[in-house]
């Protein structure tokens, strides 16, 4: 008997009303089929669809930026640090699916932040609107702006203020070429694909260079809300993994010092050491305020230091290309030495003029030096006795050397950019003779770098072995292991008799100590060699008068060199007036130990 | 007190108490399983208390003869009138409705047990003499008991009961024996007449019907319920997320959920399944009230037994139909899951009329 329909001791009639009672129970359980099949929809067919949706609800994706990696110095003080900072970020899986209600959300942070709504639409246009991964879209976000996007949390999905770690500086132009500044992937760099909008990328100087070690893997965490946008459990989570630990070559103390000294004049001052070519400071000078690029920096402010005349952006040490000027006579006197050309006995009577032909050349003293031998030459830069050297020891030959030292080619340093400067093919025909006196004082078609420079120093001191500048040490991973390491490497060398090393070395330690040129670097118990420069300016002028580039190249102690000190001030004047005393400021900051030893012991 | 016979016990339709009391059973678990901060354990103690009570009104009602009811019908449907016109002067506000009439600790809701006044009187009607012969005369009789109450109660306002009277009334007409060309003559004359009906809704009931018919029309307004309740009965897929999977019902994305939208919480945590479960249990309950309708000897015991069946059904049907986006979103509880003690109450009392009928089939 049917359980539901029972009829119990009822007689087997069906009048039309009972049928009616059947008729509408039949319509309510058709009604209740239609149910069942709008359940089977939503939860079978559909159920995958509207779990996503679910999760979607509940999951709130918080990403942890890592820290950039950190610049050390040679000794293990930072160069440059991360401090907390906020950043606006959306998360475009997290925003309004329909454009309408997700442009609403997009209009509301822009008027609650000030921002641009284009610029905020802009930013969400070119990402997958599924995807996880935040879009950085301010930074530097103030404590309000923070309190602000928290208290409206709910009428902002998607929208998040996050904690990014930014990098902090010692101070804002610190090491400025050298580091390199952290900004946005730019558009070339997104069209490379290698960058998301919003990434932080090392766009200068070392950050560029070691970007990829630097940069870190963010993490992040799933968060499970309630429907009141508080956080209940942490699901899943990410660490994110520091950047790479860099450990420079760079001397922190040296290099502070090097900047004070620079204070003041345009140009840059190399310090390296003759035994590795390690660089222990560069600078370029007037530097660009590295925090500045940071934050999201205005498009006037970012053009004025873009079209700055003085260049503050270009790194002098590796791309400013001058004339070597006297410094180039150490590389005359090597070359003529070496091949016999000229004997250190070999002296002439400087009158200040030098005629060939219908030119006259003229020493930068009114009236001469008198009577000079090679070394009260180089002692003095008398220009009279390099012009008659370089006629002897003939053009090929000195650009044959100029290359041997490095001129003209890439020293191997890592910075990008590196300029190689200039030494001309040796021409067999068609050379005038004027051209090779010029080059002999280190005029005309020459032109050197500041680290080439330091370069070539470096090889007079250690008697000859040009090295690679070296500026990384080696790269740690944050838990120590080790991911990059440089020995330093030997990229060049130039055979010359010892007598002739042992030459050079006195005539310039005799510069600085018995009243040569460089008698502005002296500093008393430390003994420095050193070679002034004067680099004239095409096209002088009375206007151009004191416009001269003024080069002074140094290392010390002469007898066992540990540094070597280049120094290059743009239109500064006189090397021995101007580069000289810098010079002297930086070797008394990296020996002042030694000098304050020698001082109180007399 | 109550004099009861053995013959009456004999013929208790235990397998329609069985499905009210797991329907009950169910609703106090899923009651249990939503906190709701610390009153997570109150509500589902208080629906098990309201059970209690309902019970005991039932086995009252169920002792009692309903023939007397229905004599006494025009007595409770003016007591009932009376209560949904207290509403205004009394009647507590609870998000702009005044639904509730409060009573020292208690809130009850006069709509709910006006209910089965309705559907009382409608029987009183329809069986009086005046209304015979089944005909246009009936019809015009019976309308006002549903158009009064109508206003009063849409006025509070509460479309979903308002609205819930006129299929009641339509399916004890078709019981009784009314021609369905005149019923469907009344039926498209009130059709017609819904434009009107338009101007006398609120704007929020009338954004919930747009939201029906279009529902990203206002995704974190109107539209968000169903939005979500969709999400809750969907993602609970087949077998269902569990209680502590169910993150729609437990972080609180499902909006009134306690109360209207319970079978989402329910389809969630137990999925399709379940679901099948439930709805079984629903249609064993109505069928058998229908049965008894059916096997109902006179034209009284007959019509109270549909009534009473056709308001539960008409009931489970809109707030079902209204949680996985069938139908509209109007207020309207799902008889004997959702938590309220008023609602509780009229629907064991609609049982305990249904067992009253069974019971006395066959003196």
């Amino acid at each position: 008997m049917n359980p539901v329909f029972g009829h119990r001791g009822m007689p087997g009639r069906r009048d039309a009303v009972e049928r009616r009672v059947m008729a509408i129970a039949v319509v309510v359980t058709a009604v209740f089929v239609i149910i069942v099949g709008q359940l089977w929809y939503l939860q079978v067919l559909e159920g995958g669809r509207f779990l996503d949706a679910s999760d979607k609800n509940r999951i709130r994706i918080r990403p942890i930026a890592a820290p950039r990696g950190i610049l050390f110095d040679r000794h293990g003080t930072p160069l440059v640090d991360n401090r907390p900072a906020f950043t606006l970020s959306l998360i475009p899986r997290e925003l309004p699916r329909e454009s309408a209600s997700r442009d609403a959300v997009l209009g509301r942070v822009a008027s609650l932040l000030r921002i641009p709504y284009q610029e905020l639409q802009d930013a969400v246009a070119r990402v997958q609107l599924d995807s996880f991964l935040p879009v950085r879209v301010r930074r530097g976000l103030t404590l309000g702006d923070v309190a602000k996007v928290e208290e409206w949390k709910l009428e902002l999905p998607g929208v998040i203020a996050e904690v990014e770690p930014q990098r902090v500086y010692p101070t804002s132009r610190f090491a400025a070429h050298l580091l390199g500044y952290v900004r946005e992937a730019n558009d070339d760099q997104l069209r490379q694909g290698r960058y998301r909008r919003g990434e932080m990328v090392g766009q200068s100087g070392l950050e560029r260079l070691l970007d990829d070690y630097l940069r870190g893997q963010d993490g992040g965490e799933r968060i499970e809300v309630d429907a009141m946008g508080r956080p209940v459990r942490v699901i899943q989570q990410s660490e994110p993994h520091a950047g790479a630990q860099v450990i420079t070559t760079v001397d922190r103390r040296i290099q502070e010092a090097t900047e004070r000294a620079m204070e003041g004049n345009a140009g840059a001052a190399v310090v390296m050491d003759p035994r590795n070519g390690d660089l222990l400071a560069m600078v370029s000078t007037p530097a660009f305020a590295l925090d500045r690029f940071t934050e999201t920096i205005d498009r006037n402010a970012w053009l004025r230091v873009v079209q700055d005349p003085r260049f503050p952006l270009m790194n002098r040490a590796v791309q400013g290309q001058y004339a070597p000027a006297s410094i180039f006579k150490i590389l005359v006197a090597a070359a003529g030495l070496q091949e016999g050309s000229i004997t250190p006995a070999d002296s002439t009577h400087c009158t200040g003029e030098f005629r060939l032909g219908n030119a006259t050349f003229r020493d930068w003293k009114e009236g001469g030096h008198g009577t000079v031998d090679l070394k009260r030459a180089i002692m003095h830069s008398c220009n009279i006795y390099f012009y008659q050297a370089g006629l002897k020891v003939g053009v090929a030959t000195l650009l044959r050397y100029a290359s041997a030292f490095g001129f003209g080619a890439s020293t191997g340093i890592e910075l990008q950019g590196e300029k190689f400067g200039l030494v001309p093919r040796p021409a067999r025909r068609g050379w005038p003779l004027g051209e090779t006196v010029n080059l002999s004082i280190g005029q005309g078609p020459v032109l050197v770098t500041p680290t080439q420079v330091a370069r070539f120093i470096a090889a007079v001191a250690n008697g000859g072995v040009l090295w690679r500048p070296r500026i990384v040490q080696r790269i740690e991973r944050p838990d120590g292991g080790l991911l990059y390491s440089d020995a330093g490497q030997v990229n060049g060398h130039v055979e010359l008799s010892p007598i002739v090393w042992e030459f050079l070395r006195r005539s310039l330690w005799a510069a600085v100590n018995d009243g040569g040129t460089g008698a502005g670097a002296r500093i008393p118990g430390l003994d420095i060699a050193g070679k002034t420069g004067t680099a004239q300016i095409i096209g002088k002028s009375k206007a151009a008068l004191g416009q001269d580039h003024a080069w002074f190249a140094a290392f010390a102690p002469v007898k066992d060199p540990e540094v070597v000190v280049v120094v290059l001030a743009e239109r500064g004047g006189k090397g021995g007036e101007v580069a000289a005393p810098i010079a002297r400021q930086i070797l008394n900051a990296i020996f002042f130990e030694k000098v304050a030893a020698i001082e109180i012991g007399g | 007190m109550l004099r009861i016979d053995r013959r009456l016990l004999q013929n208790v339709d235990w397998a329609l108490l069985a499905a009210a009391c797991a329907l009950v059973l169910i609703s106090v678990m899923t009651l249990a399983t939503l906190s709701v901060g610390r009153a997570g354990g109150v509500v589902a103690l208080r629906q098990a208390v309201w059970f209690g009570v309902g019970l005991l009104a039932l086995v009252a009602v169920a002792s009692l003869d309903y023939r007397r009811f229905v004599r006494a019908a025009p007595a409770l449907y003016l007591l009932g009138l009376g209560a949904l016109a207290l509403v205004w002067v009394v009647g507590r506000s609870v998000s702009g409705a005044r639904r509730w009439i409060v009573l020292g600790p208690l809130s009850v809701q006069p709509s709910e047990l006006f209910k089965v006044c309705f559907v009382l009187m409608a029987v009183w009607v329809i069986t009086s003499r005046g209304a015979q012969p089944m005909g246009r005369t009936t019809l015009a009789m019976t309308l006002p008991i549903a158009a009064v109450p109508f206003v009063l109660i849409i006025k509070q306002p509460d479309l979903g009961t308002a609205l819930l009277l006129f299929p009641v009334l339509m399916v004890l007409l078709v019981g009784a024996g009314l021609r369905l060309r005149v019923l469907g003559g009344a039926v498209a004359t009130g059709l017609a007449a819904l434009p009107l009906a338009w101007l006398v809704l609120k704007d929020y009931q009338r954004e919930r019907i747009l939201v029906f018919l279009d529902p990203v029309r206002d995704p974190l307004g109107s539209a968000y319920n169903v939005i979500q309740a969709k999400i809750a009965i969907g993602s609970g897929q087949f077998l269902g997320k569990g209680v502590a999977g169910a993150t729609q019902s437990q972080l609180a994305f499902l909006p009134e959920r306690h109360t209207d939208f319970i079978f989402a919480v329910f389809a969630e945590t137990w999925g399709f399944v379940g679901c099948l479960v439930l709805l079984t249990c629903y249609l064993l309950l109505l069928l058998r009230g229908f049965d008894i309708a059916g096997s109902a000897r006179e034209p009284v015991g007959r019509l109270v037994a549909l009534g009473m069946t056709a308001l539960l059904a008409v009931q489970v049907v809109i707030n079902v139909g209204m949680v996985t986006g069938l139908l509209p979103v109007v207020g309207i509880p799902l008889p004997l899951m959702s938590y309220g003690g008023s609602s509780m109450l009229a629907s064991l009392v609609a049982i305990g009329l249904l067992l009253s009928v069974r019971m006395r089939q066959f003196q």
